[in-house]
C-alpha cells in the first residue's frame, strides 16, 4: 500500500525588535550570560510585564504578509510548565485570543497551506548541560518571538521545505526577523502522520520539536515518515508522542519522561490587559508593507520578461530584488541587468548569506549606466561584460573605463575591412568552415571583435564574413 | 494619638528631631515586639540615616512634606532594595531584593522612615497571620489573639504604637480584616489606583496594596502619595488626578448608604448591632440609609478562592530554588531539586492552595471551575454597578466576628475562609473598600465596619469615614502599647 | 470526586511532593474545598463575561532600550553559580 504524509507546522520566529518583549533589555544574540537581563526577565518577585508595541506591530506585518486577518481583539494567556530555563514557570503566550487568525503561504505550484493563526510570546532561556550539572542563561529569556501554526496541509517533504523557505524569505522581506535558522532565530515543530493513499482520516501523529535546519528538518521528516509507515505495516500503532531528532544518528527519539506531565492549564495573564489594534493602525501597517516577494515575482514574469527561474532568484532575497529594481530604472531590457545580477554578481556572492547580504562593489545606479550604454547600442555586449567585471573588482563608474571614443559602432567600411582582413589572415579557419564546421566561424568573428576592442556588432560581423567566404 | 498630622506637627515644631522620634520608635519596637511580634525585620541603621537626611532639612529651614521624616513600616511582600523581603515564607530565606517595590520608591523619595518590614501569613494566604514561617503577630488589644490576617504584622505594629502607619497588600481581605481585628484603620484601594510592582504576587487579579493607619486622615493621607500609574504596572491607572484628602470634610447630608442584607447573614450579633448603630450615628449626620438585596454575594467566597487560587499556582511557580531563595540542601538531579525546595519551602496552607489552583485550571476541571468563576466574577461586577445606581456607598461589616484566640485558626481550613465571607466581593469586583474602627464586643474587642464605594471613589468613602470618625471618637481607642504620643 | 490519582497529578504539576502517608488525608481535604467550591454550580449562569478589571486596553511600552542589569547583581540572590551562569547541580 501507498502512504501519503500529512504535516503541519509551527514555526517560532525571532522578532528583531530592539527590546524584549516584556522589558526594555536588549534582544541582542550572543552576550556574556546572564547580562542581558533585568528583574522583569529573570522573574524576580513582584516584577510585571509591560508589551512592546513594536512586538504588536512586527506581528501584524507577519500577519498581514501571509494574508492573515487581523483579530479585533487579542489577549495574552500564560502557559504553565516549570522548566529550570522559564524563570516565572509559566511563558507568556496567546491561546484563546490570538493575534492573527488564518491567512496561507502559497506554494509555486499554486497550493496554498493555510495557517490556523500565529500568536505572541516569549523565548525562553537557554540551558548548557556540562557534566550532568545545568547552567542557565536568560539572555535569551524575555525575547520575542511569533508561533506561526499551520494547518496539516503539507502533503511531501518538498512541499514542506518550501513552505519553510517561503516564511523565512517573506519574514525577511518584511524585515520582522533574520530567520538564522543557525541561530535559532527560526525554529520549526513538525508535526506528521501518515495515511493509506486515498483515505480522508488523518493518522495519529507525533511532534518533533525544535528542528533548527532544513535539512535536518527534510532528513527527520523522512525518518519519521519511513517510520510510521514500517511501523503500520508490521501491525503496530503509531503512538501520540513527542520526538526530538538527533542529526548525528538521523533518527528520532521520545522526549517523554515521567516528570513531565503535560497539562499547561493555560490561563488569561492578569497581569496584562487587552490588546485591540485600532484599524486605522493596521491599515497604516499595510501601508507600509513592501512589494511582497510572491508579487514582485510575478511582476519580473509579467511586465520585465523574466524568466521564471530567473525571477525566483531576484526574489528570493530582499536586497537583490530591490538592487534589480533600482538598476531597472529607465531601461529597454530588465532581462539584461537581470542577467548581469545572476550571471557575473551571482559569482560573486557564492554562498546563500552572502546573496543575502548582497554586498556588491557596484552601485544599482552604475549597473543602471552600463544598461542603458548597452541599450542605446553605443556598447556591445562583450565589452559590456568586460567592462563590468572591472567595475566589480574596483566599485567605479562605467566611465571609468570607457572612454568616449570607444563608444558607438564600426561603421559599415571600417566592418568591412575588418572581415576581410580576419578571412585572409585565417585560412586555416575558413577551410574548416568550408568543410562543414560550422564553428569555425567563432574564431573568426573573435578576430574581428578582438581588433574592434568590443565594439564591432558581432551579428553583423558573422554574417558579413559569412557572405566573404561564400562569394570568394 | 500618633498620626501622620501630629507627628508632622512635632517635627516642623521642633517639638523633637525626627532622630529622637525615630530612636524612640526603635526603641518601641526592641520592648514590645518580644510579645507583639509584629515586625520580622527592624532596619534601624536605614530609619535612622534617613531621620539624619530629615533633621538636616529641618536645621536648614527647609519644608518638609507631610511623610516626610514620619516613621512607618511595609508588609513583608513588597520588595525592598537590599533588604530582606520574605513574605514570610521559607522559601524566600535571605532574599534580598535588587530593586524597590513603586510604592516604596515613592515613599522613600518623599523621606519615609522604613522602621522594618512587617509579619504576614505567608504569601499572604491566611486570615490570621499564624500561617508566617516566623509565628503569628498578636493583636496589641489582646495578645491571647489574633491580630488578624494576612497583614497582621502591620496592623499590630500599627495598633500597638510602634509604626505610625503601614502598608498592607488586601487579595481578599488582607488589610480590612487585620485592622478591623486590632481597631484600626485600613483601606483597600480600587484595583489600579496603586502599583503592584514589586508586590509579590498572591493573585495578581485581585492583589491592591494601601494603608493601615491610625485614623482615616491618615489613610488619605498615605492612599493620596501612593495612588499614581506606573509605567510598570499595565493594570495600574493610579487616581486620575483625584485626591482624597481636600474631601474629608464635605458635607454627607443627602449622602446614600446602602446596607445589603446578604452582608448581615450570619454575623454575629455584637457585629450586628455596631453596624447598625453605626447606621444611626450616619443618620444623625444626615445621611440616608437604604436596604437592598444582593443576593449573588453568597457565591463570593467560593469565586474568591478559584480565581485566587488558580493565580497562585500559577504566581507561586517560580520558587525553584534556582535563581533567589531557598533550596534544598539534598536531592538528585533537577526536577527532584525542584520538588524537595518547595516542598520544604512552603507551609501548608500554601500547598493547599496552590494544589486547588493547579486542580481547578487543569485539563477537565477548567471550564466547570475556573471559567465559571470568571463568569461569575462578571456577574458580581455588574450586581454591585447596580446597587451603586441605589446608594453612594455601601456599608458592611468588615468581618463577621472579632478577633479569634491564637491557634483557633488553623485548625479547620474552610471555617477560616469563612471569615472572608465580607471582604472577598470587594476584590472581586475592584472596588475601594475601608476598614473603620465601630465598637469592642464585651470582651472589648475591636469591631471594624466596612465602606465600599464606587470604583475610583475613595474620596467618597473616606470623606464619610472621617465624618463618622469625627462623629464617634470614642470608637477610636488607644492601646498601652508603644510610643504615646 | 477528587481522587487519589488526581491529587497525585495535580501534585506532580505543581512540583511538590505529597508523602504517601499523606495522600489520602489530602484527597479528603482537597475534596472537601471542591466541594465548597462546586456552590458556583448553583449560580445562575451569567452572561456578563469578564475580561479584565477596569476594562483597560492597548497598554504599551516603546521598544527602547533600557540598560540591563549587571551579571553581578542578576546572579545576587542565586543559591548556588558558576561561570556567571545560574547552577543546578546534578547531586548536592
Amino acid at each position: 500500500m501507498k502512504y501519503e504524509l500529512v504535516s503541519g507546522f509551527e514555526t517560532h520566529i525571532e522578532l528583531a525588535t530592539k527590546t524584549k518583549i516584556f522589558c526594555g533589555c536588549t534582544t541582542q544574540f550572543g552576550g556574556d550570560p546572564n547580562t542581558h537581563c533585568c528583574p522583569v526577565c529573570i522573574g524576580l518577585p513582584g516584577t510585571l510585564p509591560v508589551l512592546n508595541r513594536e512586538v504588536v506591530r512586527f506581528a501584524i506585518k507577519a500577519g498581514l504578509a501571509v494574508h492573515g486577518q487581523i483579530a479585533e481583539i487579542a489577549k495574552m494567556d500564560r502557559k504553565n510548565y516549570c522548566y529550570p530555563d522559564l524563570s516565572k514557570a509559566y511563558q507568556i503566550s496567546q491561546l484563546y485570543a490570538p493575534l492573527i487568525i488564518g491567512g496561507y503561504v502559497e506554494l509555486s505550484s499554486g497550493k496554498k497551506i493555510r495557517l490556523h493563526h500565529i500568536h505572541i510570546e516569549e523565548d525562553a532561556g537557554k540551558l548548557i548541560h556540562r557534566h550532568g550539572d545545568t547552567y542557565v542563561d536568560y539572555n535569551r529569556g524575555g525575547v520575542p518571538l511569533i508561533e506561526i501554526v499551520s494547518e496539516p496541509d503539507i502533503r511531501s517533504i518538498d512541499e514542506a521545505r518550501e513552505y519553510v523557505e517561503r516564511l523565512q524569505q517573506v519574514m525577511r522581506y518584511i524585515g520582522i526577523s533574520d530567520c538564522k535558522m543557525q541561530e535559532g532565530s527560526m525554529r520549526c515543530d513538525v508535526n506528521i502522520s501518515v495515511r493509506p493513499e486515498g483515505s480522508e482520516e488523518f493518522g495519529t501523529r507525533t511532534e518533533i520539536k525544535n528542528m533548527n535546519s532544513i535539512t535536518n528538518i527534510t532528513k527527520a521528516m523522512e525518518y519519521e515518515y519511513d517510520r510510521q509507515v514500517d511501523l503500520i505495516e508490521s501491525g503496530g500503532k503509531v503512538v501520540q508522542e513527542t520526538l526530538r531528532y538527533d542529526d548525528v544518528t538521523g533518527t528520532t527519539s521520545s522526549m517523554r519522561s515521567k516528570e513531565d506531565a503535560h497539562d499547561y492549564r493555560y490561563f488569561r495573564d492578569p497581569d496584562l490587559v487587552t490588546i485591540n489594534v485600532p484599524r486605522e493602525e493596521v491599515e497604516e501597517l499595510r501601508a507600509e508593507m513592501p512589494e511582497l516577494p510572491a508579487d514582485k515575482c510575478r511582476r519580473y514574469i509579467d511586465d520585465c520578461g523574466i524568466p521564471e527561474k530567473d525571477a525566483q532568484l531576484l526574489t528570493k532575497y530582499r536586497r537583490i530584488s530591490e538592487y534589480f529594481d533600482e538598476a531597472c530604472d529607465g531601461v529597454k531590457s530588465p532581462k539584461t541587468v537581470s542577467n548581469f545580477i545572476i550571471g557575473q554578481m551571482f559569482r560573486r556572492t557564492e554562498t546563500e548569506s552572502d546573496k543575502e547580504v548582497f554586498d556588491i562593489a557596484t552601485t544599482p545606479a552604475q549597473l543602471n549606466e552600463l544598461v542603458k550604454l548597452l541599450d542605446s547600442g553605443k556598447i556591445r555586449n562583450n565589452l559590456a561584460k568586460s567592462t563590468l567585471e572591472k567595475m566589480l573588482d574596483t566599485g567605479k563608474g562605467v566611465l571609468e573605463f570607457i572612454s568616449e571614443s570607444d563608444m558607438g559602432g564600426v561603421d559599415e567600411g571600417a566592418l568591412l575591412e575588418l572581415c576581410k582582413n580576419a578571412v585572409e589572415s585565417n585560412r586555416k579557419a575558413v577551410e574548416d568552415f568550408l568543410s562543414g564546421k560550422e564553428k569555425a566561424i567563432k574564431a573568426l568573428v573573435g578576430n574581428v571583435m578582438k581588433n574592434s576592442r568590443g565594439k564591432a556588432d558581432a551579428m553583423a560581423a558573422e554574417a558579413k564574413i559569412k557572405e566573404l567566404i561564400e562569394n570568394s | 494619638m500618633g498620626t501622620i498630622a501630629k507627628i508632622h506637627d512635632m517635627l516642623t515644631s521642633k517639638e523633637c528631631s525626627c532622630t529622637e522620634l525615630t530612636q524612640g520608635y526603635l526603641d518601641a519596637i526592641e520592648k514590645a515586639n518580644g510579645e507583639l511580634n509584629a515586625y520580622v525585620k527592624v532596619t534601624g541603621e536605614e530609619a535612622l540615616a534617613t531621620a539624619a537626611a530629615v533633621d538636616k532639612k529641618i536645621a536648614a529651614g527647609e519644608d518638609i512634606g507631610l511623610l516626610e521624616g514620619v516613621p512607618m513600616t511595609l508588609k513583608d511582600n513588597m520588595s525592598t532594595k537590599g533588604i530582606e523581603t520574605t513574605c514570610c515564607s521559607k522559601i524566600l530565606t535571605g532574599y534580598k531584593p535588587i530593586f524597590d517595590a513603586t510604592v516604596w520608591e515613592t515613599l522613600k523619595g518623599q523621606n519615609a522612615v522604613l522602621l522594618g518590614k512587617t509579619n504576614m501569613d505567608e504569601f499572604a494566604m491566611g486570615s490570621s497571620c499564624e500561617n508566617s514561617c516566623f509565628g503569628g503577630a498578636a493583636n496589641p488589644v489582646n495578645t491571647d489573639h489574633v491580630a488578624g490576617g494576612s497583614s497582621g504584622g502591620v496592623a499590630s505594629a500599627v495598633g500597638g504604637n510602634i509604626a505610625p502607619y503601614g502598608l498592607g497588600s488586601d487579595t481578599g481581605g488582607s488589610i480590612r480584616q487585620p485592622a478591623s481585628f486590632c481597631g484600626v484603620v485600613g483601606l483597600k484601594p480600587t484595583y489600579g489606583a496603586v502599583s503592584r510592582y514589586g508586590l509579590i504576587a498572591y493573585a495578581s487579579s485581585l492583589d491592591q496594596i494601601g494603608p493601615i493607619t491610625k485614623s482615616v486622615e491618615d489613610a488619605s493621607i498615605v492612599f493620596d502619595a501612593i495612588a499614581h500609574s506606573d509605567k510598570r504596572d499595565s493594570t495600574c491607572v493610579g487616581n486620575s488626578g483625584v485626591t482624597t484628602y481636600d474631601k474629608l470634610n464635605n458635607d454627607i447630608k443627602g449622602m446614600k448608604i446602602g446596607i445589603a442584607h446578604e452582608y448581615l447573614d450570619g454575623v454575629r450579633d455584637d457585629v450586628k448591632e455596631a453596624i447598625l448603630s453605626a447606621a444611626e450615628v450616619y443618620k444623625s449626620l444626615g445621611a440616608e440609609i437604604v436596604y437592598f438585596d444582593l443576593p449573588i454575594l453568597k457565591f463570593a467566597l467560593p469565586v474568591y478562592y478559584i480565581i485566587a487560587c488558580a493565580e497562585a499556582s500559577s504566581n507561586l511557580g517560580r520558587y525553584d530554588g534556582i535563581r533567589y531563595g531557598y533550596k534544598a540542601a539534598h536531592y538528585t538531579g533537577t526536577h527532584d531539586m525542584i520538588c524537595r525546595t518547595r516542598s520544604e519551602g512552603f507551609g501548608e496552607e500554601v500547598k493547599r492552595r496552590i494544589l486547588l489552583g493547579t486542580y481547578v485550571l487543569s485539563a477537565g476541571y477548567y471550564d466547570a471551575y475556573y471559567k465559571k468563576a470568571q463568569n461569575l466574577r462578571g456577574t458580581i461586577v455588574s450586581a454591585f454597578n447596580k446597587a451603586f445606581e441605589q446608594c453612594d456607598v455601601i456599608m458592611a461589616p468588615t468581618v463577621p466576628m472579632t478577633a479569634f484566640e491564637k491557634g483557633r485558626a488553623v485548625s479547620d481550613p474552610i471555617e477560616t475562609y469563612l471569615t472572608d465571607i465580607c471582604t472577598v466581593p470587594v476584590n472581586i469586583a475592584g472596588l475601594p473598600g475601608v476598614s473603620v474602627p465601630c465598637g469592642f464586643n464585651q470582651k472589648g474587642m475591636p469591631i471594624g465596619m466596612q465602606l465600599i464605594g464606587k470604583s475610583f471613589d475613595e474620596a467618597t468613602i473616606l470623606n464619610a469615614a472621617h465624618q463618622y470618625q469625627k462623629a464617634a471618637p470614642e470608637k477610636f481607642t488607644n492601646t498601652k502599647w508603644g510610643v504615646q504620643l | 470526586m477528587v481522587t487519589r490519582e488526581d491529587v497525585e497529578n495535580i501534585a506532580l504539576l505543581s512540583k511538590l511532593f505529597v508523602p504517601e502517608e499523606e495522600l489520602d488525608g489530602l484527597t479528603q481535604s482537597m475534596q472537601e474545598i471542591i466541594d465548597f467550591a462546586d456552590a458556583i454550580n448553583n449560580a445562575p449562569a451569567g452572561n456578563e463575561g469578564f475580561d479584565n478589571i477596569n476594562n483597560l486596553s492597548n497598554v504599551f511600552r516603546e521598544d527602547e532600550v533600557v540598560p540591563s542589569y549587571s551579571n553581578e547583581d542578576i546572579l545576587k540572590n542565586a543559591p548556588e553559580q558558576a561561570e556567571d551562569h545560574f547552577l543546578v547541580r546534578n547531586k548536592e
